[in-house]
């Protein structure tokens, strides 16, 4: 076997090595010298060697969502969590399609507000012909307000209105309920009182206070009122 | 000149004199510090918890009724009753001899998250009955429910039926699935479940909701409103009471928000006769005493149809409706309802007085 063939021969991973120890090699030098440019930006073989490693794999390769503007697509071909952070990559992967959901419900949510936007503009300039000329500014900022509520209680009554409310409302609480989860083992880590543990505590309380409960209230004697 | 540019000269000339305008109400408005409201006398006779029960201090010979119990919402403050001297539907009451305890169910925090609403309406409501019937050796009270509170004086008064003398309602729903309720239609898809599973539902979330029932008037219109007003101090210091209680909102307990929200709006349970609270069956039926409705014709957040149905479903033979030509909160503020609803309480109270 020649040189050529080998070279040309050489594994993906090995290239993919290569390019990365170098990219590292490059980045130490840059942080090596005192006077050197910190803040550039990084050595190309790091995303070179992902971009072949991705492609081998059939997954997303470009990262800089230039091609995939939607988040939940960026993600969507990646490999399932792995390893011993698995259960948290899976909390920050939900939190991210959530988020992206969150957008779509968003400009979804956005969109009808134009609508009311348009019409309200509409019922302007068909009461200006009906009505002519107001008497003075705020007379047209008031109609203006009354058109656009007009419009909006339309809207706002209508079951497509209450759907795309819901569905913000219901993914945002989603989220909620993901970065709780973060946060609860952020505070593990830390030793610091959790909200399970917490929740946990008022509970005991609660239960405590339901058996501990006399069956009336402290009672004084009748005081009457006096007139002032 | 055009008609056009006639318009164009007159948009300059306004806008310049708003700008005068608006400048007068922003000197005025920095100059106004801290607005007081809840300024009627009162003691607090009665604590559990966060909840507070008050009486307020009489300023008139007694008009020798049964004590009556404010139960307010737990959604808002209750100092919109007694928003200012002159503002103030307590005060009005006062005046007229009555006897008046208020409930305050203050601002829930996690501690609470867990607390359900039969605890609210059979534990809490319920022990403040009994302090004031043992306070004043009596054995049925007054009871005034306002919005939410009235829907809770409605379940406490069907349950408990023998402790409360006369019932009213103000702006309070009853049946949470008619054609004009718009935080009924958006409550319906919200999965109330998921909403709660992280906790209690934040002041600033309810906020939001209501802002979004009117949003062009409630963050355009009124702030361009405050300029007209060309810094009259009295006039700024109650825009600015109400600002206040606009947006002093507690957080809700999320179970008790949660079981609200499902089995009045989503599942409208009072009506339906489908309620259950502590183990006990709520029956519309059973509330017997006397009722007097009082429902804002303009409302927007509770319309008049999510509270007129209540003489169709209560089993009192006394049964009155009060419309006042007013909105929600002007219920509780405006001159037009100071007029009346004071009056026609003490009136209705008094011609149904069981101490006679």
């Amino acid at each position: 076997m020649s040189d050529s063939n080998t070279a040309s021969a050489e594994p993906a991973i090995l290239k993919a090595w290569d390019d990365y120890a170098a990219a590292c090699q490059a980045l130490f030098e840059r942080f090596s010298d005192p006077k050197g440019d910190r803040g550039g930006a990084m050595p190309p073989a790091f995303f070179g060697a992902f971009k072949d490693f991705a492609k081998n794999l059939g997954m997303p390769s470009e990262l800089s969502g230039a091609s995939h503007p939607k988040p939940e697509q960026m993600l969507a071909g990646f490999l399932p969590a792995l390893g011993c952070t698995r259960e948290y990559q899976e909390i920050v992967k939900r939190m991210l399609d959530l988020a992206a959901e969150f957008q779509r419900c968003c400009a979804e949510f956005m969109e009808q507000g134009s609508d009311i936007g348009r019409q309200a503009m509409e019922a302007m300039r068909q009461s200006a012909q009906e009505e002519g000329v107001l008497s003075s500014t705020a007379a047209y900022y008031d109609a203006w307000i009354d058109k656009a509520e007009q419009a909006y209680a339309q809207a706002a009554h209508g079951e497509p209105f209450a759907v795309r409310l819901a569905q913000l409302c219901n993914v945002m609480s989603a989220f909620k309920v993901e970065r709780g989860k973060l946060l609860e083992a952020l505070a593990r880590q830390l030793d610091w009182p959790s909200r399970a543990e917490v929740d946990s505590l008022h509970r005991q309380v609660r239960e405590l206070s339901l058996a501990a409960r006399p069956t009336k209230p402290t009672t004084r004697k009748p005081r009457k009122a006096r007139v002032k | 000149m055009t008609a056009a540019a006639d318009l164009f000269a007159r948009f300059l000339q306004d806008t310049d004199a708003m700008r005068e305008r608006g400048q007068a109400a922003l000197r005025a408005l920095r100059g106004l510090g801290e607005v007081r409201v809840g300024t009627s006398e009162k003691t607090r006779v009665y604590a559990e918890h966060k909840v507070q029960l008050y009486r307020y201090a009489p300023l008139a010979r007694s008009a020798r009724l049964p004590p009556l119990l404010i139960c307010y919402a737990m959604v808002n403050r209750p100092y919109m009753l007694d928003l200012q001297p002159d503002r103030s539907l307590i005060r009005e009451l006062l005046f007229l001899g009555i006897d008046v305890y208020l409930i305050d169910w203050g601002y829930p925090d996690g501690a609470d998250r867990f607390t359900p609403l039969d605890e609210y309406i059979c534990g809490y409501l319920g022990r403040c009955v009994e302090f004031i019937l043992e306070q004043n050796g009596i054995r049925a009270l007054n009871l005034l429910g306002v919005c939410q509170g009235g829907t809770m004086s409605l379940c406490y008064t069907a349950l408990e039926p023998e402790r409360i003398a006369n019932l009213i309602t103000m702006v309070s729903p009853v049946d949470f699935k008619t054609p004009e309720n718009l935080l009924s239609k958006w409550a319906q898809h919200i999965d109330v479940d998921l909403l709660t599973q992280s906790g209690n539902v934040s002041g600033e979330f309810l906020n939001l909701v209501y802002l979004a029932l009117m949003p062009f008037r409630l963050t355009q219109q009124k702030y361009v409103n405050l300029v007209q007003m060309q810094g009259d101090r009295a006039q700024l210091e109650n825009f600015m009471r109400m600002e206040k209680w606009i947006f002093d909102s507690p957080d809700q307990p999320a179970r008790a928000f949660r079981e609200f929200l499902q089995w009045f709006y989503q599942e409208n349970r009072l009506v339906r006769d489908a309620l259950t609270l502590d183990a006990r069956p709520v029956r519309l039926k059973s509330v017997t005493c006397p009722v007097l409705n009082i429902y804002a014709a303009n409302d927007h957040l509770v319309p008049p149809s999510a509270s007129i149905p209540l003489g169709a479903h209560v089993g009192s033979a006394d049964y009155e409706a009060l419309q006042v030509d007013v909105g929600h909160i002007g219920m509780y503020v405006s001159g037009k309802a100071r007029k009346s609803v004071p009056a026609n309480i003490a009136r209705w109270l008094g011609e149904r007085n069981p101490l006679r």
